[in-house]
């Protein structure tokens, strides 16, 4: 008994589609449904382009655009530079040497990460200020002749790298960590120096990784809107908040958004050309650690203050001033009011990390569930929110939310209903915003811990006849609990420090504690800023001491 | 009961095919092993056949029904087959008894079955204990009880003894298949050790490059191999070529592809009264002892090396080795 085309040729036209009919289920349809339910704010933004500039845009290419440019250029270089300088350094020190509080260091160096760049640029501000903490000093020491303003563009890149080194430290860290270990004991045996190891071995080799963390801080970088506005920096992301609040001209907004959107891409290709062009290293960890050196007690006195040098800058400095402050203005911060605030940025945070999470999990297992090979790829595209500013992601959802409460008033004020704003505003469109800016957040831990899972676990489930659904709840959930766990806390935290997207979606009548901290900095209140500034510095160093934890034991 | 007809896969859109035009067909109650090297395709068919790969060709019934074909896919669970897999794949947090019930949720009696089951394999008194505090046999056999326990029409083991050391896996393979001769279920077994498809399988289903290349009983495969990849995998064998037939003298046809198998090859290490139909000399290059016997590393005058096995002590530096025609395997060219 022949079946039809059994003899010809599997991958023509004809049984390509036929594969693809018994192949394609629920599931391909729902992961593309989602795939394009988190990818409308990109979408609206490309099809607002079809509408034309602004009135101003030709203004603004002549005058602001090349500030813009020029601005953004120096802010990645700079950081760039220095981001590399400490990140890479301090990894390559707490690997390879056992130094004087080697391991306490190990840890404070992640801790600039729990303090949001802007609460870092209002702390610098105030060290630096005219009659701030570094001018006492000097005036004490009769040196009051020496002002450094660093309200500027040098300055914000200073503020900037020092609180996103961490992000190039982690990764340079883990990679040191695991799988340099008998490279470099390779390189000892053929007799190579400490230095020529490094230069000619280690640094090219842990590219890749220095790359991938790089990238993240330059996203950051080019995401940030408190401390560039507060410092007074044109760049893009300010461009935007300028083009939509002062200019009111939501299609500048857009074309600046796309101008964003394709730099941020170009970002993307170039880590994805270095990590190709240089995927030497294997992919398995080796079992053994990196076999750390222990110097003389002098030289390990000068390599814990060079691996102390960033922690004093990006963590202890910073929250010495805040905690100053907190101490000034703890009787006017703190009241109900104060309180409120602080449990709705909880309230937000938390429904929005479970919502994040829910979303990363559908996507992740409808894709695996889904037969067709190219829906696995597209389900990817959904992660992509995590490369696109925050307030690039709230343009694109401002604008058609807009439109359609527009049309939904018109529709409805016909029936001589006066409905108002119906969408826009409303706390679901900022948890989605949420959701669609840090489903990465969620996706890539619980990913690693799914593919931990062996696929002939679930696959034997459904041999012993037990459907997809059910195989998740009573088989794969149990064993990557620990993954999605960790997923609702790095999302959290992400919530929790979130500026620019908050500020242009969050309703009228709700405030978070970033939100708050920058009200009081740009209303030349920055002192009373600490307060919650520090409420979201501590909440958010907990887990980010956690995760170390989760990062050794890996 | 289980038909394959025509089944292609390929898993890089028809480059290569991890199996090309694969037919077959098991009757019930057989024991049928798969055996071929690895990336033969032995795994990607049994996988096809347990529905967690789909065909890209060709069909897959059971009792006559289609099961896979181009346009229709039963999901795995619904297709009621039994699979043990090469890493047993327990689950990790459910205790051993809580993994037999799994598959057996929807039964009445489905506690007595469980047990039952866990007696069958002798592990009653293990209910409560977790995989991980199990060892690897004691593992498997759970995994075969678990696979056992829907009352399966076919069951799959998928290279179920390879993650053992050589004692161990002897017993357990004896044991395990004493266990399913007890439930007189069809039995498909892949393995790439012959040994293990020799000594419990009706019949041997040989792959290569995704190909069906003889499929017949255990007996056959060794006396009448299809080409000389099979010929190799139940034994050392030595391609007669030109060089080697002008060595021996053996004229053999032309058309046809001839091998010896290494153990054929008779040694006579003193040069007189030697009684094989095809004889050449030897140089010995390399011996090795191996305790009841010397394995010798010969090099003939143009230039060819093999290895021959013999029981003889008193090895000179050159030998005579030669062997008889009846011992001479012959196929055709083309199905090398």
């Amino acid at each position: 008994m022949k079946q039809d085309g059994n003899n010809s040729n599997p991958f023509s036209l004809k049984t390509r589609l036929q594969r693809l009919k018994r192949d394609s289920n629920r599931w391909s349809v729902l992961t593309l449904t989602i795939v394009i339910f988190l990818a409308l704010p990109i979408i609206f933004i490309g099809v607002e382009l079809f509408s034309g500039p602004g009135e101003t845009w030709s203004h603004i290419v002549t005058y602001l655009l090349p500030e813009y440019i020029w601005n953004s250029l120096y802010l990645v270089l700079f950081c760039s530079i220095l981001v590399l300088l400490l990140g890479v350094s301090s990894a390559w020190l707490v690997s390879r040497f056992d130094f004087l509080f080697r391991k306490q260091m190990e840890w404070l160096l992640i801790l600039p990460l729990a303090i949001p760049s802007y609460i870092v640029g209002y702390a610098y501000a105030g060290i630096f200020d005219y009659g701030g903490s570094l001018d006492l000093l000097l005036r004490q020491l009769n040196l009051d002749f020496i002002r450094i303003d660093i309200m500027n563009r040098a300055g914000l890149a200073f503020v900037l790298s020092i609180s996103l080194f961490p992000y190039v430290y982690v990764s340079a860290r883990a990679f040191f960590l695991n799988q340099a270990n008998n490279l470099l004991e390779a390189s000892k045996v053929l007799g190579v120096g400490e230095r020529k190891t490094f230069f000619r071995l280690m640094l090219p080799l842990a590219r890749p990784a220095i790359v991938a963390g790089l990238v993240l801080v330059l996203m950051e970088v080019l995401n940030d809107y408190g401390a560039a506005s507060y410092y007074g920096v044109n760049t893009f992301t300010t461009g935007i908040f300028r083009s939509w609040f002062s200019l009111e001209e939501p299609e500048t907004a857009v074309y600046l958004s796309a101008l964003l959107i394709v730099i941020v891409f170009a970002l993307i290709l170039f880590e994805k050309w270095q990590v190709r062009k240089l995927k030497f290293t294997s992919s398995k960890t080796n079992s053994k650690q990196m076999q750390r050196k222990t110097p003389k007690r002098s030289v390990q006195w000068l390599l814990f203050s060079i691996v102390f040098l960033p922690v004093l800058l990006g963590f202890l400095l910073p929250v010495g001033q805040l905690l100053y402050w907190a101490f000034l203005t703890a009787s006017t911060v703190f009241d109900m009011q104060f309180l409120m605030i602080s449990l709705q940025s909880f309230g937000i945070a938390i429904s929005s990390a479970v919502l994040t999470v829910f979303f990363a999990l559908l996507l992740i297992y409808f894709s695996k569930w889904s037969n067709i090979r190219s829906i696995k790829n597209i389900a990817r595209i959904g992660v992509l929110g995590y490369a696109i500013p925050g307030a690039v992601i709230a343009i694109g959802i401002m604008i058609p939310t807009l439109a359609l409460d527009k049309w939904l008033i018109g529709v409805l004020g016909n029936f001589g209903i006066d409905s108002g704003l119906i969408i826009n505003g409303t706390l679901m469109v900022l948890l989605y915003a949420y959701a669609v800016r840090f489903l990465a957040v969620a996706y890539n831990p619980i990913e690693s811990t799914a593919l931990k899972v062996d696929n002939s676990i679930p696959d034997s489930s459904k041999v012993l006849g037990v459907g997809n659904l059910k195989t998740f709840f009573k088989i794969e959930f149990p064993l990557i609990k620990t993954g999605v766990f960790s997923a609702v806390i790095l999302v959290f935290i992400d919530v929790m420090k979130e500026l620019p997207l908050t500020l242009i979606l969050k309703p009228y009548h709700i405030d978070t504690l970033a939100v708050k901290a920058f009200e009081y900095a740009s209303d030349e209140m920055v002192m009373e800023a600490a307060i919650p500034s520090l409420f979201i510095i501590f909440t958010a160093m907990i887990p980010v001491i956690f995760l170390n934890k989760l990062l050794i034991k890996k | 009961m289980l038909t394959i007809d025509a089944l292609s896969k390929s898993f890089d859109k028809g480059k290569n095919y991890a199996l090309d035009n694969v037919t077959f067909n098991l009757k019930a109650g057989d024991v049928c092993a798969i055996v071929g090297e690895s990336g033969s395709g032995k795994t990607t068919l049994v996988r096809l056949i347990a529905g967690l790969e789909r065909p890209d060709n060709g069909s897959i019934l059971l009792d006559d029904k289609v099961i896979a074909s181009v346009n229709k896919f039963v999901q795995p669970e619904k297709r009621k087959i039994g699979l043990v897999f090469q890493e047993y794949a327990l689950f990790p947090h459910l205790t051993i008894f809580d993994n037999i019930l799994y598959g057996i949720s929807k039964l009445k009696n489905k506690k007595v079955r469980a047990q039952d089951m866990l007696d069958l394999v002798g592990l009653s008194g293990m209910e409560k204990r977790y995989p991980h505090q199990l060892s690897g046999g004691q593992q498997q056999r759970v995994a075969l009880a678990r696979a056992l326990a829907p009352e399966p029409s076919l069951l799959i083991l998928d290279e179920p003894f390879s993650n053992l050391d050589a004692m161990l896996r002897t017993q357990l393979r004896n044991e395990v298949f004493e266990i399913i001769k007890k439930t007189e279920v069809t039995v498909l077994f892949v393995t790439h050790d012959t040994q293990d498809a020799l000594s419990v399988a009706d019949e041997i289903l040989i792959l290569q490059k995704g190909k069906v290349v003889q499929k017949d009983a255990a007996a056959n495969l060794y006396v009448k191999p299809n080409n000389l990849y099979v010929a190799s995998l139940f034994g050392s064998t030595i391609h007669i070529n030109k060089n080697i037939q002008n060595a021996f003298q053996c004229p053999l046809k032309e058309t046809c592809c001839h091998a010896i198998r290494n153990e054929k090859i008779k040694v006579n290490p003193s040069s007189n009264n030697f009684d094989c139909e095809y004889i050449t000399t030897a140089e010995v290059i390399k011996k090795i002892e191996l305790g009841d016997s010397v394995q010798l590393l010969l090099k003939l005058e143009s230039g060819e090396q093999l290895t021959v096995m013999t029981q003889a002590t008193n090895i000179e530096d050159v030998i005579h080795i030669g062997f008889n025609s009846k011992d001479i395997l012959e196929f055709n060219e083309d199905a090398v």
